[in-house]
């Protein structure tokens, strides 16, 4: 009894003793918050693995990283921001980013990229984030959309070429259909028919805007590309609208369809853990060059690449710096990189000649995958969701806006499953977009 | 065979449709479960096995290792839990008040109380979240347990003022002329008497808390204070979709909340009746 | 009870109504405020704009759109939940073994959080490796397999899904009602040789009509304004437009096109609708005094 009322008082005393010392330390620890979008199990690890070094050798720093869904991170941001008390860091689309920008909400990363060595990042990456001439984002990895196809059943067709237009696309679409086989899937989902509409209307030679901001959703270019979308629906599963991004993925893997349009590097992930052993490889499944339409010449293909975002009013921006700056280090850039290898292009020349990087199993299995890659990214024939031009970042500020409302799905939809005439289907996303770019006061027509 | 055969015909129907009930109510959780042990590559196999061939507690273990699920569950059960106690304490209160005072306005609030029940979250979330952000309790678990004291107030209030009107005021007095204060009437007389209600209007919230999305969603920020709803959504939103791991986690939010809602299900039943119906 | 006691009442009183006033109707008043102003939903910016909002909104086709699929899905939602839920009840109002069990079941799916909910169907749902096509095929109702939650059956999908999650709340209060029914009402009509038919007719369905009365309002306020289930279903996949309903509307004004004014106009003209049918309910069905 007496002892244990002793040990209860001593405990008390430590505890308390504890808590006060807790208390001082954490206080005097500068909280980092940062958001991304590499919700995968790998990447989270990879980060805290980051963290945790950046921690030890930082004590008064504290990072508090956080994985969010792509649904919900602009939400999430545009509330943070609202309420005084946005995240020091966040991935986001470019074109929030630049609607961001635009606001005057970011502060500039010119420090970090720097620190890097602004030579030492490809051309093309640094286009996303630099606004005037100051940086205001810097992606954290690229990956292009990948037009992925089932090489053994192209073979057995005899195609051996892949396709240099929409018209060669369907024909290659149509031999690859059978009874058990759809020819190719893509996703039904808003940001991925977003994604889609920029890339095919790239890849048509058209433009979304005018410079006066007009949606130019009746023209040529758009009927050209939504009769494509039309014909391409016969090649693929009816309920296609349904399927986000992961189930075309599941379609490829689980041998429903011979094609995707908007593949990843991701998927080779995907492939090695979901389809049969013998089948995750490239000589099963590959990937073509993109092809073009009727109005363009080039191929086009979208460019997933999240820029890293320092928030004005944020409370430690600087500490935020310091973690940026030890994340882009080879060693921790690898680290992440590897976690999905064949998706995450690194941004740093430095880190693609690693030889650490270049031995990596995956990346030597799937090479093809990041040559097709490297390819776009040389010969500047990736662009963002949405964007057609470069100075449309700068220029379109609302881009983020279209892309949330659904105009462009609803259009393709009414096309696609709903069999509305193009001409008044068009009419339509282009009287909404306008009444949109009205509203937001964007209209300069 | 003597045994079913002593069955009428009437009973054969009635374990009929019961079976069929059964079925219909609880098939998805079977489903749920049996996906839960499969390994990966059978949970794609077709033609599908309805028991899983090599069942392996895999995805448990991702689940456990790859996710913060403890975290989440640890949040709902604190946020449900409290939210509870918060919403019975002032129901309770109100609606006694209502049943056994006369004063200025009574009416009135009772009014206003019915009124309310017609707002859905949906109308509130974006001025909610803009007073919560005024208040500098966004982020917070408080923030989210206000919010469901908020929603099912007007419900449990209504509910209980049901149950207490059905208790005679006559036993109260009898007991304070006994010489009971009014604390001892009501501990004694009154709470064992509107105890389903009360029990109803406590699982009432605790469903609604620990069901709830949309709160969540947009009063939480951080990943260590989500709760279940929402690590699981993001765990469908994440980068694979990973059945074995969703099955798995949705097994385990439910199980237990099952286990517990059968145990007291009479009572529930009882009070969700006398209560709900009396208007 | 005793005047002297209306302080007591008041003080009893009082954190009800401080929550109700501060977290309920202080944010409607404000959202119906809001409706007047164009306002971005997280910026500062805003502007009065009178009635303009409602005036757009009436001229707005995706208004309407998602007026009509509002409506279809919450009628047929209420109407398959109040038939299947009093079928149920009375088969858990007989006697028979395994009957407290079977109660226990028939509650699981208004129990479970709804996320898990729509996890499992869209699991179920699934079109290529679903239970429910591989279901459908062997038996040979479909040749192909259905796209679930595709255009053409999404409506259906959902409303399946919300009268599965939801019809227990109405066998939770039907089966309370029945529990309460005088046994001596049907011994008596037995006696006048009533068949089961006509017991249900004449004793049983009007001793239930107070409470389908609530339950039916209840269900009807809570299916209109469903947001989550809806949401959560698509969450912005292309069949999103087909299953469009107010609220999901109104959460795409504020949270997609940033405009919070015309989310909380949708807001106001949903409460607006809720009150006017409440309103005619009442005057329609409502005989007994006292809620």
């Amino acid at each position: 009894m007496q002892f244990e009322k002793k040990y209860r008082v001593v405990l008390g005393m430590v505890l308390s003793f504890v808590i006060v010392l807790c208390g001082t330390a954490f206080a005097a620890q500068k909280v980092v918050h940062v958001w991304h979008t590499e919700t995968n199990p790998l990447s989270r690890t990879a980060i805290a693995n980051i963290v945790a070094r950046f921690e030890a050798l930082h004590p008064d720093i504290k990072v508090e990283a956080e994985a969010l869904a792509w649904g919900d991170l602009e939400g999430k941001i545009m509330a943070g921001l609202a309420a005084g008390s946005p995240p020091e860091v966040s991935h986001g689309q470019p074109v929030t980013c630049a609607a961001l920008q635009n606001k005057g909400l970011l502060l500039p990363l010119d420090e970090l990229v720097n620190h890097i060595g602004e030579e030492n990042i490809w051309d093309q990456i640094k286009k996303v984030g630099k606004f005037g001439d100051h940086y205001y984002g810097l992606v954290h990895a690229a990956g292009t959309s990948l037009l992925v196809y089932r090489k053994d059943l192209a073979k057995e067709k005899g195609i051996v070429e892949g396709p240099k237009t929409w018209e060669d696309f369907l024909d290659i679409a149509e031999a690859l259909t059978t009874d058990d086989m759809y020819g190719v899937t893509i996703p039904g989902d808003n940001l991925f028919i977003n994604i889609l509409t920029g890339e095919l209307t790239k890849a048509n030679g058209g433009i979304l805007f005018d410079d006066q901001n007009r949606p130019q959703f009746t023209g040529k270019s758009m009927m050209e590309m939504l009769d494509f979308w039309k014909e391409l629906t016969k090649y693929m599963p009816p309920g296609w609208e349904a399927h986000g991004y992961l189930e075309t993925f599941a379609n490829m893997y689980g041998q429903k369809a011979a094609m995707m349009y908007q593949g990843y590097g991701r998927g080779a992930s995907l492939i090695e853990q979901y389809a049969p052993e013998h089948m995750a490889n490239t000589d099963y499944f590959d990937v073509w060059i993109k092809p073009h339409g009727p109005g363009g010449t080039k191929p086009a293909a979208q460019v997933d690449e999240e820029p890293w975002m320092l928030f004005k009013g944020s409370r430690n921006p600087q500490e935020a710096i310091e973690f940026l700056k030890f994340f882009y280090e080879d060693d921790n850039y690898l680290e992440y990189i590897q976690t999905v290898p064949i998706h995450f292009f690194p941004i740093t020349k430095s880190l693609r000649r690693n030889k650490d990087y270049l031995e990596t199993p995956m990346i030597k299995k799937w090479k093809g995958w990041l040559d097709v890659q490297q390819y776009y990214l040389e010969n500047d024939l990736v662009k963002p969701t949405l964007i057609i031009d470069w100075k449309d970042l700068a220029e379109k500020p609302y881009l983020m806006e279209i892309l949330g409302s659904g105009i462009l799905k609803d259009m393709v939809m009414e096309v696609t499953k709903e069999d509305v005439a193009l001409e008044k289907a068009t009419a339509r996303a282009q009287k909404r977009a306008e009444e949109l770019l009205e509203r937001g006061g964007y209209a300069k027509w | 065979m003597r045994k079913i055969k002593s069955l009428s015909s009437r009973q054969l129907a009635i374990y009929g449709c019961a079976l069929v009930l059964v079925i219909f109510a609880a098939f998805p959780f079977f489903w749920m479960i049996s996906t839960a042990f499969k390994p990966l590559r059978e949970i794609f196999a077709y033609p599908p096995y309805f028991f899983p061939k090599d069942s392996t507690l895999a995805n448990f273990v991702r689940l456990f290792e790859q996710t913060r699920f403890l975290t989440y569950f640890k949040n709902s059960v604190i946020v449900s839990t409290s939210a509870v106690v918060v919403t019975m304490i002032i129901a309770t209160a109100g609606a006694y008040s209502l049943t056994r005072f006369r004063y200025y306005g009574r009416e009135r609030i009772a009014s206003l109380i019915l009124f309310t029940y017609m707002f859905a979250p949906i109308m509130i979330i974006i001025p909610f979240y803009v007073l919560i952000r005024k208040i500098g309790i966004a982020n917070t678990h408080f923030a989210l347990i206000m919010a469901y004291t908020a929603f099912c107030l007007p419900f449990n209030i209504w509910l209980l003022k049901a149950f207490f009107q059905s208790i005679p005021i006559v036993l109260e007095e009898a007991a304070l002329t006994d010489g009971a204060g009014r604390i001892q009437a009501i501990i004694h007389v009154v709470f064992p008497l509107a105890l389903p209600g009360i029990i109803a209007t406590g699982i009432f919230t605790f469903i609604l808390a620990w069901n709830d999305y949309i709160f969540v969603r947009i009063l939480i920020t951080s990943d260590e204070l989500k709760t279940l709803s929402v690590g699981i959504a993001d765990l469908y939103n994440a980068t694979v979709i990973d059945w074995g791991m969703i099955m798995s986690g949705g097994m385990m939010i439910t199980i237990p909340v099952l286990v517990f809602f059968t145990f007291i299900q009479r009572n529930l039943i009882a009070g969700w009746g006398a209560g709900a119906v009396k208007g | 009870m005793k005047i002297s006691s209306q302080k007591t009442g008041i003080m009893l009183i009082m954190p009800s109504v401080f929550v109700i006033c501060a977290l309920l109707v202080y944010p409607v008043s404000y959202g119906i405020w809001l409706s007047f102003f164009r306002k971005h939903s997280f910026f500062p910016e805003q502007n009065f704009v009178g009635l303009a909002n409602y005036v757009y909104l009436l001229k707005d086709p995706d208004f309407w759109m998602s007026l009509r699929y509002g409506t279809i899905y919450s009628f047929s939602t209420i109407s398959l939940q109040i038939i299947i839920g009093i079928i149920a009840a009375l088969i858990l109002h007989e006697s028979f073994r395994g009957r407290n069990f079977v109660r226990g079941i028939v509650l699981f799916p208004y129990m479970i959080p709804t996320v898990v909910a729509i996890l499992l169907w869209k699991w179920l749902l699934n079109s290529e490796f679903g239970l429910i096509n591989y279901f459908l095929r062997t038996i040979g109702i479909a040749k192909e397999p259905i796209s679930w939650i595709g255009k053409d059956h999404i409506m259906t999908s959902l409303i399946l899904i919300s009268v599965w999650e939801f019809f227990p709340f109405v066998v939770l209060s039907v089966l309370g009602r029945l529990q309460t029914i005088p046994p001596d009402l049907y011994e008596a009509a037995k006696v006048d040789g009533a068949g089961a038919f006509s017991r249900f007719i004449h004793i049983t369905l009007p001793q239930l009509r107070n409470v389908l009365f609530v339950v039916i309002l209840l269900r009807s306020i809570w299916m209109f304004t469903k947001f989550d289930t809806v949401w959560l279903l698509t969450q912005g996949g292309g069949a999103e437009k087909y299953i469009r309903t107010l609220p999901v509307y109104a959460y795409m004004r504020t949270f997609m096109y940033y405009q919070a004014g015309l989310g909380s106009t949708l807001a106001v003209i949903m409460f607006g609708i809720l009150i006017a049918f409440a309103a005619i309910y009442f005057k329609m069905f409502r005989r007994e005094e006292g809620i």
